[in-house]
């Protein structure tokens, strides 16, 4: 198994030999994981911005929700990192998911204004992540908020009539 | 005076209410017109499925215009209760789940079959518009209306106009490989005389006199300087709301720029960030929404909005302090 993802990663794979790959990788945590590392360590070595695939688990954790997108999507030219989607069971929100790669300690503190984070080529050990939920952005741009986003904002600024 | 009448007659004599109303003809501007005008100043009530991707959303719009002043109530039919009721850009939202009545200003929010703002000509400068063939929706006759876009930073719009009225039936945003990534329907409609007034009432209307009333949203909405600025949002995009929300999980407002071409709008966010970081650049498109998230020294920008990568990417990588003249200046 070790071997196909490795081949699905490398492209080699097509048809039904790809798709069992596929699923074998996300339904088994031990091969996620090395999915994972494997991504990591391809990224690392092309020198390619950082964290191109966050945590899964971070993800699922964050977001609360079964994700129904996350599948590779072509990176758009010139854009280091990604966002992902996901399909949320609200009705008036679609959960976005945004990983950020943090250049810990490496760098002086307070990079100067709109200077592009350069590609990070750090090791994938010394990188730390994080993980920004910008779905609450979808609702305010919707203006059509769900109660679970509601409540803390009324409950700090509730004027009673 | 005898030659004005004489030009107005005909359109009276027709139940029309004003020449705008007139028969668009070939002239797709003239057709735009027609949609945005019956969307706002007729009369109608009936159900409306939103789908993105695989989600189909449901929910009921009942719009009348009387007294110059559009009212306006959005019902969810699917997922958890809750209700809308809208006049003119104040929009009262009614949560039975948390017992809450929020007050709002519309800025951003989108209500099918009012999808247009600001002028059909503007629309031509960054859409092709052109018109298609007549389609039969819900056993009514509509024209399709073409908007393609004249560069890679929006979608391609087809509305379909209802003949006699004008009135949106379906809208489709199409992606870059012509696919349907959103659509709006109706799936029931009635017009006219067939709705009365007392429709428009919430259903919650007599229940949320004890609920809880929250205007800061409203009062958020009022424009304000945020002292942020983008420097080159994509062509035709200007900016129709500027204002600091506060939202949960995050101690500071943020501050939130609007903008739209006319059919298609995208907001921009900035976000105090706490522990100043080297961040990455990140985007996604889904369906016809897309995000774009970018640091800006101890800011996060955030653009998110119904148009292409590339047009939240140029928002978002134009963001820049507002130049100070002099403190206290001014």
């Amino acid at each position: 198994m070790t071997q196909e993802l490795s081949s699905l990663m490398d492209g080699e794979l097509d048809g039904p030999e790809a798709e069992r790959a596929i699923r074998g990788c996300c339904g088994d945590e031990e091969l996620k994981r090395k999915w994972q590392a494997y991504h990591l360590i391809g990224d690392a070595m092309r020198g390619e911005g950082p964290c191109r695939r966050a945590s899964t688990d971070r993800i699922m954790a964050a977001i609360r929700q079964e994700p129904t997108v996350l599948a590779p999507r072509r990176p758009l030219a010139g854009v280091a990192g990604r966002v992902a989607f996901a399909a949320a069971a609200s009705v008036a929100t679609v959960a976005v998911v945004g990983w950020i790669g943090m250049q810990d300690r490496a760098s002086p503190a307070g990079p100067s204004i709109a200077q592009p984070a350069p590609a990070e080529t750090l090791p994938a050990s010394a990188r730390n992540e994080e993980i920004v939920l910008a779905s609450d952005y979808v609702v305010v741009h919707r203006q059509m908020p769900n109660a679970d986003f509601y409540r803390p904002v009324s409950a700090s600024a509730v004027g009673g009539r | 005076m005898k030659g004005r009448l004489a030009a107005v007659v005909p359109w009276l004599a027709l139940g029309l209410a004003a020449p705008a109303l007139a028969a668009p003809g070939e002239d797709p501007v003239a057709w735009l017109q027609k949609a945005a005008l019956s969307a706002r100043e007729t009369t109608y009530a009936g159900t409306v499925m939103h789908v993105t991707g695989d989600r189909t959303v449901a929910s009921r719009v009942t719009h009348l215009f009387t007294g110059g002043a559009e009212h306006e109530k959005i019902e969810s039919l699917d997922g958890p209760r809750r209700e809308i009721v809208r006049h003119n850009d104040d929009m009262q939202c009614f949560y039975p789940d948390a017992k809450t009545v929020r007050m709002d200003r519309r800025v951003s929010a989108r209500f099918f079959p009012s999808l247009l703002n600001g002028s059909p000509q503007a629309l031509a400068e960054h859409y092709k518009l052109s018109l298609g063939s007549v389609d039969r929706v819900l056993g009514k006759d509509c024209r399709w209306i073409h908007l393609d876009p004249r560069d890679t930073l929006r979608f391609a719009q087809r509305l379909c106009a209802e003949l006699a009225t004008g009135l949106l039936l379906r809208a489709q945003t199409l992606g870059a490989r012509q696919q349907v990534v959103e659509q709006f329907t109706f799936t029931d409609l009635r017009l006219g005389t067939q709705v009365s007034r007392s429709e428009l009432k919430s259903t919650f209307y007599a229940q949320s006199k004890d609920w809880r009333h929250d205007s800061q949203p409203l009062d958020e909405a009022k424009s304000v300087a945020t002292g942020w600025v983008v420097g080159s949002p994509p062509p035709g995009f200007r900016l129709v709301g500027e204002m600091q929300r506060r939202m949960p999980n995050k101690p500071q407002p943020v501050s939130q720029l609007v903008f739209s071409d006319g059919i298609a709008s995208m907001s921009v966010f900035v976000e105090p960030l706490n522990n100043p970081r080297r961040v990455a650049e990140a985007v996604n498109e889904e369906g016809a929404l897309s995000v774009f998230v970018r640091p800006l020294g101890e800011h996060l920008v955030t653009v998110l909005g119904e148009v292409p990568g590339a047009a939240v990417q140029q928002a978002g990588r134009s963001v820049a302090k507002q130049q100070q003249v002099a403190s206290g200046g001014k």
